[in-house]
């Protein structure tokens, strides 16, 4: 898996490619969760994931969590069909906010 | 002639020293009785070991020879003699002291009132890890400066040393693995008396779990109630291993002390979700069904709060109904449902077999499904995969039929992807 951060403004996206698994979804908690300790607001684009699991998804909900708390938004973007359908087949599709593209999630950078 | 001057006249100190390092179990205790052998041979007033700290910022003397008890000094990995040979992993012959840009960085001598005139230093090096290093210090007698054959001795010494500290860690390492593998064992076997025992073969509902790695996070339970309704609900939590299996525990606990005071499963989700989400932490939650049957009147009520759908199928393994979650998995948001909890299927179960499972089965790929069938070739199974299954099972009894859809999906002798989990609700009729 990779993950690169572009800034954009006070936000900050997050691209993500490849598996997002056991192994490797320490890496995403991490890179996210430093993010948001430093007051950044994430912008998760998953278009080129290519598998998530449960382990993947407890990290973007700890994430979530974490912003919420700090009163920072969280959103999700781009999601690749893979990562849709196991997070619509959890209905957190409830859960997460959705954009369809990174400008639309970045308004007001 | 073996020349005095080479190390090879010290063959027979060689010899002894690596051969007990290669079994002590001691490796301080060996390198120093090694050290004072050195020193005496070499005439040297002092000697000591140096171990680097395991963050590697560290050196601390473990073991001294010599008028001075230096053990415990600690000191930058980075400053004296004994650090430059650790930072470059050669052996440093300081002739004069005096002369050397490093040695006053440590000041040993002016807290001791020793007088260190020359310096050998080798650093212990195994592989591409260095691990600390020797030290001898002024050399006495008629020739009183270190040469290169007291460098190769001690270098030779140095190298026997490292593999003696690098075999007691291994061996360390192995029984702490091994004594995490036995726990690892008993909580396994806690685990597993959490789960219910198996029913009467004419019981209406049955469950299996096979955890991937000892431990399980998935879960079921099955719980009749005074009045004849019988609860059942499979779980799975987020991620493997003991934390998802310290979870699966306490959820399975909540269930059980929860589900006795409510009779419906919408409710039940969100009271335990409410405990959930008061304690649970790193992002972890739980996609759970929970489900209450009445034998008498064939009715289930079920609820799904994130969990892959149940099925309802036909004894002919056609699909009757699926019930996808319609509402997120617990641990997540408190008010991630409304104030009756999440919603809730009602249904007659008729001769219909209600299958509720984890993704250990869906995302399975099991062994020797011919390809061109659903699953076969190493595909995951899938829900169609699933329903061939189902379907092909159907003439044996409940217990029978979900021993051999273990055995179909597991791969025999290879450790699963998945823990696997299925529970199965029908009724036999007149």
């Amino acid at each position: 898996m990779e993950l690169s951060v572009n800034d954009h403004g006070n936000f900050a996206v997050v691209h993500l490619k490849g598996d997002v698994d056991l192994q490797t979804s320490p890496q995403v908690r991490k890179g996210l969760l430093g993010l948001l300790e430093d007051g950044r607001r994430p912008v998760v684009d998953l278009s080129a994931v290519t598998y998530i699991d449960s382990s993947g998804i407890a990290s973007l909900v700890e994430a979530y969590q974490t912003a919420r708390k700090k009163g920072l938004s969280f959103s999700l973007v781009q999601v690749s069909p893979a990562a849709m359908r196991v997070l619509q087949l959890a209905r957190l599709d409830k859960v997460f906010t959705f954009h369809d593209t990174v400008e639309a999630a970045t308004v007001g950078a | 002639m073996i020349d005095a001057a080479t190390p090879l006249a010290h063959l027979d100190l060689i010899a002894q020293v690596t051969a007990e390092f290669a079994h002590t179990r001691d490796p301080k205790g060996s390198i120093l009785s090694g050290l004072v052998r050195v020193s005496r041979i070499l005439e040297a007033e002092a000697s000591s070991l140096f171990l680097l700290s395991s963050d590697g910022a560290f050196l601390a003397c473990e073991a001294c020879y010599g008028p001075v008890d230096i053990t415990g000094l600690t000191f930058p990995a980075d400053k004296g003699v004994v650090g430059r040979a650790v930072q470059t992993r050669k052996a440093q012959l300081v002739r004069d002291t005096a002369d050397d840009p490093d040695f006053g960085t440590v000041d040993v001598d002016g807290q001791t009132g020793f007088v260190t005139r020359s310096i050998l230093v080798a650093p212990m090096v195994v592989g591409d890890q260095v691990l600390g290093a020797l030290e001898i210090i002024n050399k006495s007698g008629p020739d009183p400066l270190f040469g290169p054959a007291d460098q190769a001795l001690l270098e030779v010494m140095s190298a026997a040393a490292a593999l003696a500290v690098h075999n007691v860690e291994l061996t360390e390492r192995l029984v702490e693995q091994e004594r995490l593998t036995t726990e690892l064992h008993l909580a396994a076997e806690i685990q597993r008396k959490l789960l219910p025992e198996a029913a009467p073969g004419d019981f209406p509902v049955h469950g299996v779990n096979v955890p991937a790695r000892g431990v399980s996070g998935d879960f079921f339970d099955i719980i009749e109630r005074p009045d004849g309704r019988i609860w059942f609900c499979l779980g799975d939590v987020s991620g493997k291993g003991m934390n998802a299996a310290l979870l699966m525990a306490k959820t399975s606990a909540i269930v059980r002390c929860l589900c006795k005071g409510e009779d419906d499963p919408g409710r039940l989700l969100g009271q335990i979700n409410h405990e959930l989400c008061e304690t649970a932490g790193h992002g972890m939650f739980v996609t759970l069904v929970v489900g209450l049957f009445d034998p008498v009147s064939g009715e289930v009520a079920l609820a799904n709060a994130g969990h892959e759908p149940p099925l309802l199928v036909n004894r002919g393994g056609r699909l009757l109904r699926e019930l996808p979650a319609e509402a997120p998995p617990l641990g997540i948001l408190e008010d991630a449902a409304g104030p009756e909890g999440w919603p809730v299927s009602r249904f007659l179960l008729g001769r219909g077999s209600l299958y509720v499972f984890s993704d250990g089965l869906t995302e399975a790929r099991p062994p020797g499904r011919p390809a061109g069938k659903p699953g076969g070739a190493r595909e995951m199974l899938g829900q169609q995969g699933a329903l061939a299954l189902f379907a092909e099972l159907a003439h044996l009894d409940r217990r029978t039929r979900l021993m051999a859809l273990v055995e179909q999906v597991m791969v025999r002798d290879t450790p699963a992807h998945d823990d696997l989990t299925v529970l199965v609700i029908e009724q036999d009729q007149p």
